[in-house]
């Protein structure tokens, strides 16, 4: 009784904890930089914030199953591409294109991983290398980027807008409202808990770990190449830079947002916390204006820093 | 145990993002500060064409996107060119760096818009993707100047006009470089910079036109990616397999400079022995021209401030603005290397 009693408080504490930096962060800057709070600059944030939020829900499961997944960065660019090159043979090819090789490679890294014991770290760090090699190889080396026509119904997914707010924000927080629920509210959501929790014990109680591995990493590289699609949407090109060292900014925000490396615990508000609170320190910087932006990556730092610090403490 | 792999693991990654950045860095390669010349290429821009409304340079605010860390020679003196041209000029500048993150580049763009940038100046991170960059700034009728590298969007629509140097220039000016240094003979090697990238694809280009009808042999080309130590390990290599090399020339000063230590090593002397010319206007390199040990550099100009400038005022005024604008660039040899130390970067 009294555990759980400490587990609950822990966990709000760690909930909040973010919640509450992400709130006097906003509060702040609301009243200093009279231009944070137009609207313009919130449906940026908030667009900026809705790519890597959908990378971040899956890598929230992966986390919560005590696992990592590093190749998250690269399925991201590669979506991108293979949407681009797609989308001169219509929407839907534009669509599913990422999400089936992205996918696919994540339910590899998930069969690898679940199957073989090898530690996921490993496996995922070779489809990282994997990835942007075959990125490299469909765009002759970057040389090659594939461009969407302007007026083409895909890109609409990604430039188009309700009330000034893009279709990737929405999308973003349906999934996560959706990811939440899966999560909390489904068998699927408990083996997640179970397997970070104590995966020795899961298996003993039947808790099927293999295949709730093989789901989240499949989970993982499909949201993966979803953001690359929509990021290609929004670019109207499948640009081969982005995504170097993506997969740690959705590490941090993770954990920022209060879930456990360790695994057993977390929530996807967190991580959507986690993924306002970077987006607003790099917004605030840019407001500051004269503060050099590598302070971003130092400001970043320091928080996650505290955060995993009281992780640690809290978790005592 | 889980924990310390996933820090190795990241430490890995950080240090590969950095080594992929370096390259795409110094690709840019850089020059020096003479008087621009411009050259007009396609039909004008004109602000009637535009509908744009006038906004006169001095006391305006200015928004400047970098593109990537202020880590190597050709970026620092980017951004100083800029800042020092902007104090010139009464300008409030505001200057954002996307630390080479396409996403912030974006962003940070539509943040100098929502900070009251009237004029834009923007070095992009890559050719493709800054559309809605570009979008935002036409929306409130902003002219956006592009500099160093050239973006795939429409002139005069999505941008006012773009500044850069001709990559193909710098390639055939390094051949009459070396063309003069060797008489015309002798079995050069190519350091190339990284694959993939117009940068590289222009710089060969050029040189190979440009030793085309001399005795010059191109024995050897390989890439090195804009890198000193790959451009020393290619090197070594090439000294192995053709050891009869009398010239080399690396695309940019980092691979030239690995390509020095590579030869002093082989108990060569480069600028006697061997001849090495590159690209770019590094301090380094020019102060080896001086040295006597390195045979010429041709500059690749990283100070676009004062030409930034002069266009948008002359676009305030109602003038004709060319599609793209050619930066000048310098070259350093033995004869003036000593003299000009000072215009390197």
């Amino acid at each position: 009784m009294t555990t759980l009693t400490a587990a609950t408080r822990t966990k709000v504490l760690q909930r909040q904890g973010a919640a509450v930096a992400l709130t006097v962060m906003v509060v702040v800057s609301w009243l200093t930089f009279p231009r944070f709070g137009s609207l313009d600059n919130l449906r940026d944030l908030a667009l900026q914030g809705s790519f890597l939020a959908v990378i971040a829900l899956g890598m929230t499961f992966v986390i919560i199953t005590g696992g990592i997944d590093l190749s998250v960065g690269s399925l991201y660019a590669l979506g991108g591409v293979l949407a681009a090159w797609g989308s001169q043979h219509g929407f839907l090819t534009a669509l599913l294109l990422p999400l089936v090789v992205c996918g696919g490679i994540g339910l590899i890294n998930g069969l690898l991983i679940a199957r073989t014991n090898m530690a996921p770290f490993i496996v995922t760090l070779a489809s990282l290398l994997f990835a942007r090699g075959l990125l490299l190889a469909i765009t002759d080396e970057g040389a090659n980027t594939y461009q969407v026509a302007p007026d083409s119904a895909f890109v609409e997914l990604g430039r188009g807008t309700v009330a000034g707010f893009g279709y990737p924000i929405f999308i973003a927080a349906a999934l996560c409202v959706l990811g939440g629920a899966i999560l909390n509210r489904t068998g699927f959501g408990q083996n997640v808990f179970a397997t970070g929790g104590a995966e020795q014990s899961a298996i003993l109680m039947g808790v099927p770990v293999a295949r709730t591995k093989v789901l989240v990493y499949t989970m993982s590289g499909t949201l993966a190449g979803l953001a690359g699609a929509l990021t290609a949407a929004y670019l109207q090109s499948g640009v081969t830079v982005i995504g170097v060292g993506t997969e740690l900014d959705a590490i941090a925000v993770v954990v920022i947002g209060g879930t456990l490396l360790t695994g057993g615990m977390g929530t996807v508000l967190g991580t959507v916390i986690g993924v306002g609170l970077i987006k607003v320190i790099q917004n605030v910087i840019n407001q500051i204006g004269t503060l050099d932006s590598n302070y971003q990556s130092v400001v970043s730092g320091v928080f996650l820093l505290i955060v995993v610090v009281l992780q640690r403490i809290l978790r005592r | 145990m889980s924990r310390m792999l996933l820090i190795a693991a990241t430490a890995l990654l950080v240090t590969a993002c950095t080594s992929r950045e370096s390259p795409q860095t110094a690709a840019s390669g850089g020059p020096a500060a003479s008087a621009a010349q411009q050259q007009s290429a396609g039909p004008g821009c004109t602000r009637s064409r535009t509908g744009y409304p006038q906004v006169d340079v001095k006391g305006a605010t200015v928004g400047f996107s970098q593109s990537e860390k202020e880590a190597n020679p050709f970026r620092t003196a980017e951004t100083q060119s800029i800042r020092d041209e902007a104090a010139k000029k009464g300008v409030n500048l505001l200057v954002t760096n996307a630390q080479s993150d396409l996403n912030k580049q974006i962003s940070d763009i539509k943040s100098l818009l929502d900070r009251g940038a009237k004029l834009l100046i923007v070095a992009p991170l890559n050719s493709d993707g800054l559309q809605p960059a570009f979008d935002a700034a036409k929306a409130k009728q902003v002219p956006v100047i592009t500099i160093d590298r050239k973006v795939t969007s429409q002139p005069c629509t999505d941008y006012l006009t773009f500044i850069g140097s001709d990559f193909v220039e710098q390639g055939k000016r390094a051949a009459q470089q070396m063309i003069k240094a060797t008489g015309g003979s002798g079995k050069v090697a190519i350091l190339l910079g990284s694959s993939g990238n117009n940068v590289t694809v222009d710089r060969t280009k050029g040189f190979k036109d440009g030793i085309a009808n001399s005795g010059l042999q191109v024995v050897a080309e390989q890439t090195a990616e804009f890198d000193r130590s790959k451009g020393q390990a290619v090197m070594e290599q090439l000294i192995q397999s053709n050891p009869g090399i009398t010239a080399v020339y690396a695309e940019n000063d980092e691979m030239g400079l690995g390509a020095v230590t590579a030869l002093k090593a082989a108990g060569k002397t480069p600028g006697k022995d061997v001849k090495i010319v590159s690209v770019d206007g590094t301090r380094s390199a020019v102060q080896l021209v001086a040295d006597g040990s390195y045979t010429a550099v041709i500059e690749s100009n990283p100070r676009f401030g004062p030409l930034a400038f002069e266009t948008l005022e002359k676009f305030a005024r109602g003038d004709e603005i060319p599609q793209s604008i050619v930066i000048s660039d310098d070259e350093y040899d033995t004869s003036n290397a000593a003299q000009k130390l000072g215009n390197a970067y």
